[in-house]
């Protein structure tokens, strides 16, 4: 319990430190925003007020624990270029990344966990030599380079969906999901081939431990100690490495997105950039990078409520 | 059971084949400082869209470019900027591991919480942070990426000088009188380099993607200059009418970031 409040505290003191860094960043370098939102051609006095107005005249620290009281009651401030809050503005669209993440971690689990132990059971025959062939091959395919192969494949030779004819969750949800399916799998491509990798060589160390050959003396099976005993022990790297993948799923969404052509998270974070939109792309990396480090923080909790030899021995 | 040797065997494939790739792709780059077969940005009505043929192996993109040409120059660019954001994230990242993990007290504190909070954001999002606020532009990526493959560096070296500077040698060499400064760079540096190549040579692979990544969204490298990522943006246009446009720009990256992380694999299992 102890370690669990240690972990809370410093994933919060992450969160805040992310957050000041952010603010840092966006308030200091890139100029005065009442100059940006007047044009070159406004009066100092026009400035004047509007920073004012803004309360770009109080003091920075003033300034950043303001903008983070706000933020914590969900007020992220308004977008320059539209007129709506970066709330309002994001709201529709974290459904949409958000569905494709899950969706190509679901791909991940359900392709890896399978392969990854029949490659280890067969270890050094011809299918296992024939994943790992194939593992270094898609581990090397950028994400957005599958999407355009997926695009080309499913897309354009087997007609299954139309490039870019992104169908919104409200008017379809079948639909939607459907469509779901070929950006969350460029996803998931890559990323599935290094889990199978990492699964099968957590197996094989594994298999050379000292209880793997007591069970086998014991006279079980290799099935039967493949998956009661070895799974178990190889579950723990794996769970680690499914959460540090949330990240990188995350950011291959802001990419992949484009190749789909859908109007998700990536989609606003890279307009709102070239716009120079600066309440919009805070919002989005901070939440992004909450959601990571909230993430990562919970699958270093469970790996303690999992493995027993932390949580007896670690302190 | 498989035997020891048949799995040596195997890793050296892995050793063979990724030096192939790699010297084969660096061979290739280097020719193109010499030698062009085309003008890479000489355009013709004629060649636009022109299957691949002998005297244009990849075909020619929608202004009638040489795509092989292309592809060269492209690889070279997006090869240039991996370098850059590895020297920048492997040469800050080194020192700042080397600090906080020989020193420790408040400095490693405070270095290492900024660290594990830069490390919450994916790279390609920090490095999109930097550009937000720097501008696009080849320059401008290289910063970006590097600064983002900061932490992954600092972590790894910290780590050793954690583990080095408890070790014999280091405490003769404070009795010889030796300074901080050459203990850390002159005596525990060499030390540290079994685990720095390979977290280079991957470094290296995940710049070559981000940069990629990054192109292909149209805020890294800038026409006129070529990248194999801006290619397969622009390929993603005429998917339909040119396919194989798309196709050997994201072969070169593949075939890139594969020779590399099998040269890795094989040098891990031959050491």
């Amino acid at each position: 319990m102890k370690y669990i409040g240690k972990k809370i505290l410093t994933m919060l003191l992450t969160l805040l430190l992310v957050s000041f860094l952010v603010f840092l960043c966006f308030t200091v370098i890139p100029g005065d925003p009442a100059v940006a939102k007047l044009g070159t051609d406004a009066t100092p006095e026009g400035i004047e007020m509007l920073r004012e107005e803004m309360g770009l005249n109080r003091p920075f620290f003033v300034r950043y624990a303001d903008w983070l009281f706000s933020m914590l009651r969900g007020d992220l401030g308004r977008s320059y270029s539209y007129e709506k809050t970066v709330g309002e503005l994001l709201a529709d669209k974290i459904p949409i990344t958000a569905a494709m993440s899950l969706m190509s971690m679901v791909w991940i689990v359900l392709t890896s966990i399978p392969l990854g132990l029949y490659a280890a059971r067969h270890e050094g025959g011809a299918i296992d030599r024939a994943i790992y062939a194939l593992d270094q091959v898609l581990m090397a395919v950028p994400a957005f380079f599958a999407g355009i192969l997926i695009t080309l494949v499913f897309g354009i030779a087997f007609r299954l969906f139309v490039p870019g004819g992104y169908v919104s969750y409200n008017k379809d949800l079948g639909g939607f999901l459907y469509y779901m399916i070929f950006p969350s799998l460029s996803i998931a491509l890559p990323k599935a081939a290094m889990t199978v990798k990492l699964l099968r060589s957590a197996l094989i160390g594994e298999k050379k431990q000292d209880y793997a050959r007591t069970a086998y003396s014991r006279g079980n099976s290799t099935k039967g100690v493949l998956y009661r005993h070895l799974l178990k022990n190889a579950m723990l790297p794996l769970i680690t490495f499914l959460g540090m993948s949330f990240t990188d799923i995350m950011a291959g969404s802001i990419v992949v997105e484009q190749v789909f052509g859908i109007p998700g998270i990536g989609r606003i974070l890279l307009t709102s950039i070239s716009q120079r939109d600066y309440p919009v792309v805070m919002g989005v990396i901070v939440g992004l990078a909450s959601v990571v480090i909230l993430v990562n923080g919970l699958v270093d909790i469970l790996y303690q409520l999992l493995d027993p030899r932390i949580r007896i021995g670690g302190k | 059971m498989m035997g020891a040797e048949t799995v040596k065997k195997k890793m050296n494939f892995n050793l063979l084949a990724g030096a192939v790739l790699t010297g084969g792709m660096l061979l290739w780059i280097a020719v193109g400082f010499f030698y062009l077969p085309y003008d890479p940005e000489a355009m013709s009505l004629e060649l636009k869209f022109a299957g691949m043929s002998l005297s244009h192996p990849f075909g020619c993109d929608n202004y009638g470019r040489d795509i092989f040409t292309r592809v060269m120059v492209g690889a070279r660019t997006t090869l240039a900027v991996a370098l850059g954001t590895v020297g920048i994230g492997a040469g800050i990242g080194t020192l700042v591991g080397a600090v906080t993990g020989y020193f420790g007290g408040w400095l490693d504190e405070v270095l290492m919480r900024v660290i594990d909070a830069l490390f919450a954001f994916p790279s390609i999002l920090l490095a999109l942070v930097v550009i937000s606020l720097l501008g696009s532009g080849k320059y401008h990526v290289i910063w970006a990426l590097g600064i983002a493959f900061i932490p992954s560096f600092a972590r790894v070296v910290r780590s050793q000088y954690l583990l080095l500077r408890e070790m014999d040698y280091v405490k003769n060499a404070r009795i010889l009188g030796c300074g901080h400064f050459r203990i850390m760079f002159v005596h525990i540096l060499p030390n540290t380099l079994g685990v720095l190549v390979p977290t280079l040579m991957i470094g290296f692979n995940n710049a070559v993607l981000a940069e990629a990544g990054m192109s292909y969204l149209g805020i890294g490298v800038q026409p006129p200059d070529a990248s194999l990522g801006r290619m397969l943006s622009e390929a993603q246009t005429y998917l339909f009418t040119q396919p194989i446009y798309a196709i050997f720009p994201g072969l070169a990256i593949v075939v890139l970031v594969l020779g590399l992380s099998l040269l890795a694999d094989g040098l891990e299992a031959a050491r």
